[in-house]
This record gives structure tokens, C-alpha cells and sequence, in this order.
């Protein structure tokens, strides 16, 4: 892991990133779309509710790392998102780095004797 | 431009407009978006076996922002010098802005003054040339004041506000031109009744001298005209869309600040 400090809050916010993130692996996909599939394939367990949505899809488009895009014709507009080279990227990284905090976390609740140094 | 049927979430897509302190396009943007998922997310509901009611109210439930999701989009979609002068007391930034206008105009009339004596029109102006100077400069400041306000500080409260006077200052410029060219053409035919053998004289300089005030009261009139019609379209269309998405409300319609829940 690096040697930068560690938020639990940061965390959480970069949990719910991934998740949108990794859900638009499959093709693009409308906001809606991603909440209900975040849900399904989690079980429940994760679940966006009160448009918490919204704020992390628009920073990911912000920040480059997925692209909105209008369709639709008349009155009736739509967006769809979708995941970029950068976002994959950055998808990767994050899920090792992801991957590296919850195994130090495992290790730490089974027993102070077998946290590495 | 027509307002589209009332739908099944034109009042909660309302009050999120109301509870949304940002320009009107990001607004538009950010509820057309919610307006679609909103429908989608009810109908799968639906298509699963929910009741309508039902359908609806775990679709609202899920979609729509609470005042903390609000004011995270706020925070994202804030315009730039918004997010530079986040740090400004209300106050202070109303008096740098202030300052910068006063400074703008009076950096146009300069520049104004500096292009006529350049060209060597000002060496014997219409009496007139000055007070259409300064109220073309004064146009011109209401000109990069709403220009700021709509594009640079995305302060949507009331668009329309301020586009009526820049029109009005425009036909004021012109209106003070051509009167100025018939006042001094009335002096001139005073003076040449009196003594017509200097009619060889002065005739070409009035010509000279007010052919300079009206060419500058034109252009001047002309460049607020020109501003006026592009503000106007620009407030057309993005209070068009608001209407096709939102139809017409009384409560928030015209835009009013009173209405404005920051």
C-alpha cells in the first residue's frame, strides 16, 4: 500500500466510485441502470439512495474517468454513461490498492500477531 | 416555445430546481437527467409488479437528491469565479465587482477618447460628442456587467433583469447623436442667415464634425443593440427549455430570487 495517509471517509467516497466504475465495465449505461445494478449484483448490500448517485457520476465525469452522453430526440433527453481509458485505469489501480487496505484490515481483526511490520 | 404535459414528476422535479443554486443550463442539465431516470427507474418498478404508487415513491426515494446530494452538485457545478471568490464575504466581492465595472467603464472611455483624438476628431467635436461618449461608455458598462453576471458569475436569479435598459441606452446613444446633428445644423443655418458669405467654411466643417458624432453615436448604439439581441436570444433559449421541462409555475415563474431556497 502507499505511504499516504489513510481516511475512512476518502474511503468509503472511493468505494462508491469503484463500484459505479466497475459496473460500467459492462457498456454504457443510464443512471438509473447504474444504482439498480450496483444493488443487484451486491446483493443489497450496497445500494444508492437519495441521489447520492448524481454527485459521484458528475465528479467521475469531471474528473475524466467516465463520459456522459445525450441521446434522444424532442423534449425527452437522456444520458448514458460510459467508462473511458483513464477510467479503466484508474479502476485497476484503485482495486489493487482497495484490495491491499481490506487484506491489511482482515489481518488486523484475526489477530495483532499476524500484522506485517 | 410550448410547455410539455405535466408529468408525473414536474413537482418534485420543481422543487429540486428551487433547492439547485446554479446557472439555469447545469440546472436544466442535471433535472432532465433525473427527469429521465426517474421514469425509467418508476416503470421498471412497475413492469416488476409494484403498484404505481409504489413504483413511484421507491423510484423518488432512490433518485432523488437530498439537500446534502443538492449541495454536493452545487459544489461540482459551480462556475469558476464562483469557486474563485468562494472565499469573499458577500460584501467585499459586491464592492470588487463594483470597482472592476467602474474601472472597465472608464477604461472603455479612455480607450474611446484616445481612438477619436487618433483620428483627429476631436480637434473641433460637436458639443455633443462628449455626452454621447459617456453615455455610450455607460452603455457599454451595463453591456460587460450583464455579459459577467449571465457567463462568468452564472447568477441566474432573474436573467431577464438589466436587458430592457441596455436597449433603452442604446436608442438613448442614437437618439442623442442625431439630435446633436440637428441642433448643430439648426446653429449652422442661424449663423449662415446671419452671414452667409462664411458658408464655404463652415458647412464643410459641420459636415466633418457631425459626420464624426453620428458615425460614433451608430456604432456605439449599434454594439449595445447587437449585445442586447444576443443577451435576449441567449435568455430565450435557456428560459425555453426550462419551460419545456418544468412548464410554467407562478410560484417560481418568472424567475424570482424570493423563491430561491440556497
Amino acid at each position: 500500500m502507499t505511504e499516504r495517509d489513510f481516511d475512512v471517509q476518502a474511503f468509503a467516497r472511493d468505494i462508491n466510485e469503484l463500484l459505479v466504475l466497475s459496473t460500467l465495465q459492462d457498456g454504457p449505461k443510464h443512471g438509473y441502470q447504474i444504482g439498480l445494478d450496483v444493488e443487484s449484483s451486491s446483493n443489497g448490500l450496497f445500494r444508492f439512495r437519495h441521489g447520492t448517485l448524481y454527485p459521484i457520476l458528475h465528479r467521475l465525469e469531471d474528473e475524466g474517468l467516465i463520459r456522459g452522453s445525450w441521446s434522444g430526440d424532442g423534449g425527452r433527453r437522456r444520458k448514458a454513461y460510459s467508462l473511458t481509458a483513464t477510467g479503466e485505469r484508474h479502476l485497476r489501480g484503485e482495486t489493487n490498492r482497495v484490495q491491499e487496505i481490506v487484506s491489511r484490515l482482515m489481518q488486523l481483526l484475526q489477530g495483532p500477531g499476524e500484522v506485517r511490520a | 416555445m410550448s410547455a410539455r404535459a405535466e408529468g408525473a414528476f414536474t413537482g418534485v422535479l420543481r422543487d429540486v430546481e428551487r433547492q439547485l443554486a446554479l446557472p439555469i443550463p447545469d440546472r436544466i442539465r442535471i433535472l432532465r437527467e433525473l427527469e429521465y431516470d426517474l421514469e425509467a427507474l418508476s416503470g421498471r418498478f412497475l413492469a416488476e409488479g409494484l403498484s404505481p404508487e409504489d413504483a413511484i415513491r421507491r423510484a423518488l426515494e432512490a433518485l432523488v437528491p437530498d439537500s446534502r446530494s443538492l449541495g454536493e452538485l452545487g459544489r461540482l457545478h459551480a462556475p469558476l469565479y464562483r469557486r474563485m471568490t468562494g472565499h469573499l464575504s458577500a460584501h467585499r466581492l459586491r464592492l470588487f465587482e463594483r470597482c472592476a465595472l467602474v474601472g472597465i467603464t472608464a477604461l472603455v472611455l479612455v480607450a474611446q477618447a484616445s481612438t477619436l483624438v487618433r483620428a483627429d476628431l476631436l480637434r473641433n467635436p460637436s458639443p455633443f460628442l462628449l455626452p454621447v461618449l459617456g453615455s455610450g461608455a455607460l452603455l457599454l458598462g451595463m453591456v460587460l456587467a450583464k455579459g459577467f453576471q449571465l457567463w462568468v458569475k452564472g447568477d441566474h436569479t432573474d436573467p431577464s433583469r438589466g436587458l430592457r435598459p441596455i436597449l433603452a441606452g442604446s436608442g438613448a446613444v442614437l437618439a442623442l447623436g442625431i439630435g446633436g446633428v440637428i441642433v448643430d445644423l439648426y446653429r449652422l443655418a442661424a449663423v449662415l442667415e446671419r452671414s452667409p458669405e462664411q458658408a464655404g467654411i463652415l458647412t464643410p466643417d459641420w459636415l466633418v464634425r457631425d459626420s464624426a458624432l453620428l458615425s460614433v453615436a451608430i456604432i456605439l448604439a449599434l454594439a449595445g443593440g447587437l449585445a442586447w439581441l444576443v443577451f435576449s436570444h441567449w435568455v430565450s433559449l435557456v428560459s425555453g427549455a426550462r419551460l419545456d421541462l418544468l412548464g410554467p409555475n407562478p410560484r417560481v415563474w418568472p424567475f424570482d430570487g424570493r423563491n430561491r431556497v440556497q
